[in-house]
């Protein structure tokens, strides 16, 4: 009988040792996985009551930062000093409804690595620190302060960069909402009335919402045109009051219902100045989807951009418009499928500000250890020249006549040579979505910025990117240069 | 290891029972308070006492039966305790019956030998039949023993005599041994011809027809459980346990195959029929494509165990709470979150310490009996840990089982801790 008992004994011990398999499978060859699978609310709710890192601006402005909890000395609670109009980008790190912005992008930074286990012990004894580490954010708080204001009872975006480095010097959204409202234990419900919101303040306008560029899209449409020396300033172009889309009924007409200059001639320099739809229509079908599209995917058009979180794809199809003329026309005045976020439109004008070159936008510049040592020093990152410097030269002389003498002249700081381009894109109902992207100084750049509104009643009917934009776009560059 | 020895480790389990309702304390921010003591004096005087039952009951006994018993016990304890206090409380109480049934069961085995059972094996088979019966009984009459259904099976009996004092009990839990020791006994008397009843078809050797009725016997008995009180694992476990101890008892390969043959057609039967059993595949086979329903539980067992991780939360500071059910069928996750790998293997050892002690003692035997019936209760206790064990890693769908001397629950214990009565009395006898 011992024969079969053996045999037995070995059946049950292999299946004893398929249990050590089945826990070091998941426990160890799965268990990162198992983890942070997102449906795993462990470490989130582990994340609750501990200290995290701060936050601060380049300027030495805390943004974020843990408190001891008043009520249990042993918890910490965390405290968003500068309120709602940093919310879209210093994000929250709440246990009920998860991380979001710099809080979540740079949870493994900010995160305590305190586990209160023997792993601890082991950790202090490799004299490894424990403590959260610190982020310093590019943003300058009193610019950031300065968009949010300025963009009063509007919807919309702000985003300033430094065009050298493509540091986010600034980055708005409005409306937004206080984060600290996310950290309570009534979180939940605090965040299905931001959902239900029909100001929507939970959504990042700057980063993750795409946009009709509307006539902003000209400085890319002349870039092209000056790039592959199809058409000059000075080149003429017939200057009809309405332009006939080819194999279409459509026609295009400019703002004011009217020719470009005297219904004869006008030059490059006079359409964009103006900003004749009519004449960009006509010179964006001369020059091809394909061209265009070059200069576009240069400037990170249709592919994923690292931002501190990957932002939405602009969009220009150029397969698509490169066989219907009709629609190319329109996407050349920024309508139609034409697609940006505001962050990726202040990118461009950091590009012209830039000689042509274009950076990755950044918004954290240094890491640093609980003791103040750098953990990590970001570098910018150049993506590569969309444009010759000669191409950026003239863009630039195009784009200050506009402030100088143009559609954004509300944009000027007196004292101050700035580049600008206004833009009115198609937006809800009967509101256009006013733009103005620019940068100043023009002789030495050091802010390049991107104002987008949501037309809404605040805005009015008659808003455009002349005169609702470019007045924000104005302050801002007067609050940013005499600091 | 000798009997100082034996008794020192079991003090020392104890302590690590104390300590780790200690920790649980202290990561919670608690004072570290009463239930400390209260544990400690709990086990060793619990279990102390059937130390010393044992020296003079069963002194030639193994000593290394007890204190991985201790050990697992007080694991499982300090779970419950870290989930639910007042349910620890309970438990602790059982903690003290279980130990004094077994010191009982060791007074009464003591008057005669082990081998005394083997005459009172039918009375053993009808009682044991009865109390798997008893949960049956109907729930809404006057007479204060009612049947209960729990979670969609009906395997509770509980004690309402109107009063606050109210018992609850799963007679199955003693079932199990009263038919352990009647397989062996029948076996022990039919060895012989189960084993050399067969008939050769070429190089095949087929059972004889008349042999199989013990077999279909237990196994339509194992199906009436999964149709009457839908207890997949009982029902599993007293079907494994019998064709084990058939093959054990016979040696013949083709019992073993007959049995995982009607094993495998009863479960796809039964996964084709019963809607409780096809939840139960699904769950096993995509947990996480079923994350919302069937899925959630084993779902968060697995996270449970990914997030402990080697070294685990710590105790008292993971979050075991999320797992449905975590101090019952699913402790061993629990477990393994807060004490990580270190903790699961540790039980995982503890366990295969107890199997071997137990097919060591069966090994040793000279008496059949004896032999078949340390066998079957070894086999019994194996199956049943690797078939939750193996359930809540996914190796064997989930049969909703305890995990033997851990999961909360008293008349889990109270069978268990009968069985290593039984077991430490072969034990002395066979050192004798």
């Amino acid at each position: 009988m011992n024969g079969p008992i053996r045999r037995t004994a070995i059946g049950l011990f292999t299946c004893l040792a398929m249990l050590l398999a089945g826990v070091t499978w998941y426990q160890v060859v799965r268990a990162d996985e198992l983890r942070d699978d997102p449906r795993n609310p462990r470490g989130v709710l582990s994340e609750r009551g501990k200290q995290r890192g701060l936050i601060v601006s380049s300027d030495g402005v805390v943004l974020a930062r843990s408190v001891e909890d008043p009520t249990d000395a042993r918890n910490y609670v965390r405290e968003y000093p500068q309120g709602e109009a940093f919310t879209h980008l210093v994000g929250y790190s709440s246990f009920l409804v998860g991380n979001g912005g710099l809080e979540a992008a740079y949870n493994n930074q900010l995160r305590s690595r305190r586990d209160l286990t023997i792993s601890d012990l082991v950790s202090i004894f490799l004299g490894r620190d424990l403590r959260p580490n610190s982020v310093e954010a590019t943003i300058d708080a009193d610019l950031q302060q300065a968009a949010f204001d300025a963009l009063g009872d509007n919807r919309g975006a702000v985003v300033a960069l430094d065009p050298r480095s493509g540091a986010v010097l600034a980055l708005v959204s409005k409306p937004s909402f206080d984060a600290e409202v996310l950290l309570g234990d009534d979180a939940s419900i605090r965040w299905e009335s931001l959902l239900a919101d029909p100001s929507q303040p939970l959504r990042d306008r700057a980063t993750k919402e795409i946009y009709a560029p509307g006539s902003t899209f000209k400085t890319i449409v002349t870039a092209t045109s000056l790039d592959t020396g199809h058409a000059g300033l000075g080149t003429t172009f017939d200057d009809p009051v309405e332009f006939q889309l080819p194999g279409s009924s459509a026609t295009i007409r400019n703002a004011n219902e009217r020719a470009c200059n005297d219904g004869e001639t006008a030059t490059l320099l006079q359409a964009f100045v103006r900003s004749c739809n009519t004449i960009y229509a006509d010179l964006t079908i001369q020059l091809g989807a394909a061209d265009i599209g070059i200069t576009a995917e240069a400037l990170g058009f249709n592919q994923d951009i690292e931002f501190e979180w990957t932002i939405p794809r602009a969009v220009w199809e150029t397969e698509q418009l490169a066989q219907d003329p009709a629609a190319l026309g329109q996407s050349g005045i920024g309508e139609r499928d034409v697609r940006a976020t505001p962050l990726h439109m202040a990118m461009i004008a950091a590009a012209v500000a830039n000689g042509g070159r274009v950076y990755t936008p950044y918004a954290v510049s240094q890491v640093f250890d609980a003791d103040g040592g750098v953990v990590r020093r970001i570098e910018p990152d150049e993506m590569g020249r969309a444009m010759s410097e000669e191409t950026a030269l003239t863009l630039t002389q195009m784009m200050e006549r506009v402030v100088t003498e143009g559609t954004g002249r509300l944009a000027a700081v007196p004292g101050v040579r700035v580049a600008g381009k206004t833009g009115t894109a198609t937006g809800n109902g009967p509101f256009g979505n006013p733009w103005f992207i620019g940068f100043a100084p023009v002789d030495n750049p050091t802010i390049a910025l991107a104002v987008f509104i949501e037309g809404t009643e605040a805005s009015g009917e008659s808003a455009g990117g002349g005169s609702v934009a470019a007045p924000i776009a104005s302050d801002l560059f007067d609050v940013w240069l005499s600091r | 290891m000798s009997r100082n020895v034996e008794g020192a480790t079991i003090v020392a389990a104890s302590l690590l029972a104390a300590f780790a309702v200690a920790l649980v304390n202290f990561s919670r921010g608690e004072t570290v308070d009463a239930q400390v003591g209260l544990t400690f004096l709990v086990f060793v005087l619990a279990f102390g006492g059937l130390f010393v039952a044992v020296n003079r009951l069963a002194p030639k006994a193994t000593p290394l039966l007890l204190p991985p018993i201790v050990a697992l016990v007080g694991l499982g304890f300090f779970q419950i305790y870290r989930l639910d206090p007042d349910r620890a409380g309970l438990q602790r109480w059982w903690v003290v019956i279980a130990a004094a049934v077994a010191v009982v069961a060791l007074v009464l085995l003591a008057r005669g030998t082990t081998s005394s059972l083997r005459r009172y094996r039918n009375l053993l088979l009808i009682v044991s039949v009865g109390l798997l019966l008893l949960p049956n009984l109907p729930t809404d009459w006057s007479f204060p023993l009612k049947g209960l259904e729990v979670n969609g099976s009906r395997l509770w009996i509980v004690l309402d005599t109107g009063t606050p004092f109210r018992m609850q009990f799963q007679p199955a839990e003693l079932a199990k041994l009263g038919l352990v020791i009647y397989f062996a006994g029948y076996l022990a008397d039919h060895q012989k011809a189960l084993r050399e009843a067969f008939r050769k078809i070429g190089p095949i050797r087929i059972p004889e027809p008349r042999q199989l009725i013990p077999l279909v016997l237990a196994w339509g008995g194992s199906i009436l459980i999964l149709v009457w009180q839908r207890d997949l694992g009982a029902s599993l476990l007293l079907f494994a346990g019998f064709v084990l101890l058939l093959y054990a008892a016979t040696g013949s390969s083709g019992y073993l195959l007959t049995g995982g043959l009607m094993t495998v057609t009863g479960a796809a039967a039964a996964a084709y029929l019963f809607d409780h059993v096809q939840r139960r595949m699904t769950a096993w086979l995509q947990p996480f494509e079923n994350y919302q329903d069937e899925g959630f539980q084993i779902a968060q067992g697995l996270f449970a165990l990914g997030t402990g991780s080697l070294s685990g939360a710590g105790p008292g500071l993971g979050r075991p709470d999320l797992i449905p059910n975590a101090e019952t069928d699913f402790i061993f996750a629990a477990i393994g979150e807060e004490l990580g790998l270190a903790g699961t293997v540790a039980i995982i050892a503890l366990f295969a310490l107890l199997i071997s002690v137990g097919l060591g003692l069966s090994f040793r035997s000279r008496d059949t009996f004896r032999k078949l019936l340390a066998a079957g209760l070894t086999f019994v206790l194996a199956v049943q840990v690797f078939l939750i064990v193996g359930g809540v890693l996914r190796i064997v769908p989930l049969t909703g089982i305890t995990l033997p001397f851990m999961s909360y629950g008293g008349s889990a214990l109270v069978g268990n801790m009968v069985l290593v009565a039984l077991l430490l009395r072969i034990s002395h006898e066979e050192s004798s």
